[in-house]
């Protein structure tokens, strides 16, 4: 155990390293910020265009607003994650010396996204601030569910490495390309899992793909602890209650938690076995 | 001159060649660079189509239209990407891999390389470009109504010399980067999806943002494509008219070329001076 | 007279940023490391010449200063008469370089593309260019790795595909930097003969080969320069630098483990000693390099006092390694 959160620190402390120490840390928090609120500013575009302002439904332009800032955790985490293998093996070309050491690749793995998360906190964090206070979205510190707030915010990031662990698993196996399956998982979270829309704009097929998927009963779960009183109406999970809500998300995030360790663990042995642990395949 | 002309044609010739077999060997790029990002451009097409479940407004019946600009501004997102990464950032990546160092000592000009990976690039790029407009039509029903052809054709054109031309000059500019060079490339896709209007329309940015953009090739070379491919809102959602933009492309493609080729010469002299051409791991 | 390379006092300075740890120290406060200096070197047209010295003492940045790409910090570099600050595009026609332990290409090409992709880089025309490229991988006995991806090739096989790629561009000046670095016997054999019959082939083929093994720079190079901190601290041919030592004797002292070697220092008729301990024989490997061989009895008598008993000792004919040990105090492993 004592190893295990040594492994966890030390590889955190790595993932800050390259994640930060490549300019200084003005520069560091521009950067940091700038992705995710012209992404967050995308979105409230599309909706001045079509709507005219933020005013007009704004639960509506909660939900799409909100829903986007906590998915930054998802594009952060499933990126980080799935880089770490493309980014040791090709670039540094440490992935084998670390393959080798005695350590638990699964805790290294999640200290490197522990990083993640961190820079993925700052930037939702500041993309909310916006939210609340350039764009007007009601939040009050005094009537949010803080409770399922931190819960939530818990489970979610757990659910969010395992499906980040089984990304590595399949990275193994695959060359560099220019993007990668993180981006792809994430596009696939982001039409599936009600982040800017309700699920219910989907085909039938395509929203039971999303009530199959954590993603969607989290990202819920964030608007209902952040805007108790004020929910949009037909987007396929209102009115289900806190309680269902968080044990929809626990169980689908622990079903998601084995398939993850057994995705990993199949990637992990079909890369041994075709040699691909240490290939480099930048063209 | 003719032998330094074949010789650079060879070694242009000789860089596109990976790219080109690489696509073909590695055929999950199929599925990760064209299957999955298409997913991104759904969901955007998916947020029209809720707001336009919400709008009363005039904006309401050119939903259509819309969800037509959203397609297309993900298949030059195929290009923007491929510039950034492939092109950009590519010096980099030789570096790293002891490339670099090969390019640099042998005779041909490199602009040759950068030419060769930006048409092996073209390559499979079009291809994500082609299935995304493609998913578009079929999935989503989007109906076009062109303008002339040979517009089309000049701008595409022009929008494509004068966007490589600037992966050109970012590669000469990235060359002595460490992993800058990554951070940089990510720095350049979000906030260059906002301000060059790849899934609204530019002239809602406003002029001062807009004008700003269009120091991007895509910019103007989007706004225009869609003015072109969806004639009946040109007036309504166009930036400027496409015969300026046509000329502002044409600008932009002898700018950027020009730069790049000195910018080049001269980031690797400073290289050669301060070491950093040939430091690895930075 | 133009000669393949000429160097005039060639100096390369490079500058480490230190990173700040304090507030308090001033930024990007900075060091200087001095990786060349004052080099004067001249090597003829069609020289096979080595530069010989351990890790760090310069060997890889004269090599890139002379393949133009680094710049000297003062001085002067010219490749076949060129300035390589001023003139670098002349040059890159007619040289190449082959590193030892790289990889060069992308490893999803197979051996034959990744050369032929080289070769277009130098304008050989592609029937030329895959002609050359096949005879040389029959030369270098990997045919059959022709058709299979670089990623998949071992060590040794890379190496000769890299050295194949510095060759067929048929350079009238190859730099070679530690090109065995790294490879079994039969490999390094291989590569070794190759560069030796390349330059001898034809006239006017001159071969810089930077290496920290004696026995290469003694079996391959007609002229050789020690290097060491930067700086050149001898030149001539293997031959008359082994007889720089020649008065001198090269004796070897096999004893027990030593507490203290250092107390042999100081001993009248050496010139300089190395020593190595192996821990798992518990024992202390002495080579002297005497003026006097009288002085083999101060010697006996010291490892005797520090109560160890000499197992054997051994007169030999001195080496590069003797040489390089007499100028510069110190072994080259």
């Amino acid at each position: 155990m004592k190893e295990n959160l040594r492994t966890l620190l030390g590889a955190g402390w790595l993932g800050w390293q390259m994640e930060a120490n490549w300019t200084d840390p003005f520069l560091f928090m521009i950067y940091s910020v700038a992705k995710p609120v012209s992404a967050a500013l995308i979105l409230v575009f599309m909706y001045i265009v079509i709507l005219g302002g933020v005013a007009t439904e704004s639960t509506a332009f909660a939900y799409i607003f909100l829903g986007n800032a906590f998915f930054i955790y998802v594009g952060q985490v499933l990126f980080g994650v799935t880089w770490v293998i493309h980014e040791d093996r090709e670039h540094f070309q440490t992935l084998k010396l670390i393959y080798i050491s005695p350590i638990s690749f699964y805790y290294y793995i999640i200290g490197r996204a522990g990083s993640k998360i961190l820079i993925a906190t700052v930037a939702v964090v500041v993309t909310l601030l916006f939210g609340i206070f350039i764009l007007g979205i009601p939040v009050d510190a005094f009537t949010m569910d803080w409770a399922l707030l931190v819960l939530c915010l818990t489970v979610g990031m757990a659910c969010l490495v395992s499906i980040g662990i089984a990304l590595a698993g399949i990275t193994f196996m695959t060359a560099k390309h220019s993007g990668g399956i993180n981006e792809g998982i994430a596009g696939l979270f982001y039409v599936f899992c009600g982040v800017v829309f309700p699920i219910t704009q989907l085909p039938a097929w395509g929203q039971s793909l999303g009530y199959a998927i954590p993603v969607t009963y989290w990202l819920e779960a964030m608007r209902k602890a952040l805007l108790p009183a004020q929910q949009l109406e037909g987007t396929g999970l209102h009115g289900i209650e806190n309680f269902w809500l968080v044990a929809l998300l626990a169980v689908s995030a622990l079903f998601f938690y084995f398939l993850s360790i057994l995705i990993f663990r199949l990637g992990d042995y079909l890369a041994r076995r075709a040699g691909k642990i240490d290939m480099t395949t930048a063209y | 001159m003719k032998e330094y002309l074949l010789l650079n044609l060879r070694a242009l010739k000789g860089r596109a060649y990976p790219r080109v077999v690489g696509g073909t060997r590695e055929l999950s790029w199929i599925f990760f660079d064209t299957i999955l990002p298409l997913l991104t451009v759904a969901a955007y097409v998916f947020v029209y189509q809720y707001l336009g479940s919400l709008a009363q407004g005039p904006q309401k019946e050119y939903i259509g239209q819309f969800v037509g600009y959203v397609i297309l501004g993900g298949a030059m997102t195929a290009y923007w990407m491929n510039v950034l990464w492939s092109m950009a950032a590519q010096f980099y990546w030789e570096k790293e891999i002891g490339n670099l160092q090969l390019y640099m000592i042998a005779p041909m000009s490199r602009m040759a390389v950068l030419g060769g990976m930006a048409v092996g690039g073209m390559f499979y790029t079009t291809v994500r470009a082609v299935s995304t407009i493609v998913i578009g039509v079929l999935i989503f029903g989007v109906t076009f109504s062109l303008g002339p052809p040979i517009y089309l054709i000049l701008v595409f054109l022009l929008t494509l010399i004068a966007l490589y031309g600037m992966g050109m000059l970012f590669a000469s500019l990235y060359m002595l980067y460490g992993r800058e060079a990554w951070h940089t490339s990510s720095l350049l896709t979000e906030p260059i999806y906002l301000v060059s209007g790849f899934y609204f329309p530019v002239k809602y940015m406003g002029a001062i943002v807009a004008v700003s953009a269009s120091i991007i090739p895509i910019t103007l070379g989007l706004d225009a494509l869609r003015q072109l491919m969806f004639t009946e809102t040109a007036g309504i959602h166009g930036f400027l008219p496409v015969e300026v933009e046509l000329v502002a492309l044409a600008v932009l493609s002898v700018l950027f070329l020009f730069l790049a080729r000195h910018s080049l010469r001269f980031m690797e002299n400073l290289g050669r001076k301060t070491g950093r051409l040939t430091m690895r791991w930075q | 007279m133009n000669y393949a390379v000429e160097t005039k006092d060639l100096t390369r300075i490079f500058r480490v940023k230190k990173r700040r740890r304090r507030r308090s120290e001033s930024k990007g406060s900075e060091q200087d490391v001095t990786a060349l200096k004052d080099v004067n070197l001249r090597i003829e047209e069609g020289e096979l010449f080595g530069l010989l010295g351990p890790n760090g003492a310069g060997k890889t940045t004269l090599i890139k200063i002379l393949c133009t790409l680094l710049l000297p910090t003062s001085g002067k570099a010219y490749v076949a008469g060129n300035d390589v600050e001023k003139d670098p595009y002349p040059i890159r026609r007619i040289i190449n370089m082959v590193s030892g332990g790289e990889t060069s290409g992308y490893g999803l090409l197979t051996t034959r593309e990744n050369l032929w992709m080289f070769s277009q880089f130098y304008g050989i025309p592609s029937k030329e260019a895959k002609k050359r490229i096949d005879e040389m991988l029959e030369a270098f006995g990997i045919w059959d790795k022709r058709n299979a991806k670089v990623r998949t090739l071992s060590t040794g096989e890379r190496q000769k595909a890299n050295v194949i790629r510095g060759f067929m561009t048929d350079p009238s000046i190859i730099f070679l930097d530690e090109p065995t670095l790294g490879l079994d016997v039969n490999a390094s054999r291989t590569i070794r003969k190759f560069i030796s019959d390349w330059v001898r082939e034809t006239s006017g083929r001159t071969v810089l080969l930077t290496t920290h093994y004696m026995m290469e720079a003694d079996e391959l190079c007609d002229r050789l320069a020690i290097i060491d901190e930067g700086g050149i601290v001898a030149c001539d041919t293997p031959r008359n630098l082994k007889k720089t030592v020649s008065k001198a004797s090269s004796l070897m002292f096999e004893a027990d483990y030593l507490r203290d070697p250092d107390k042999l220092k100081g001993i009248e008729g050496i010139q300089n000693f190395t020593y190595k301990h192996n821990g798992q024989m518990n024992r202390t490997l002495l080579t002297f390099i005497v003026e006097d061989e009288s002085a083999v009895a101060d010697i006996v008598s010291r490892i005797v006092e520090q109560g160890a008993k000499i197992h054997s000792l051994e007169k030999r004919e001195p080496t590069l390694e003797d040489v390089f040990v007499s100028l510069v105090g110190k072994g080259l492993a």
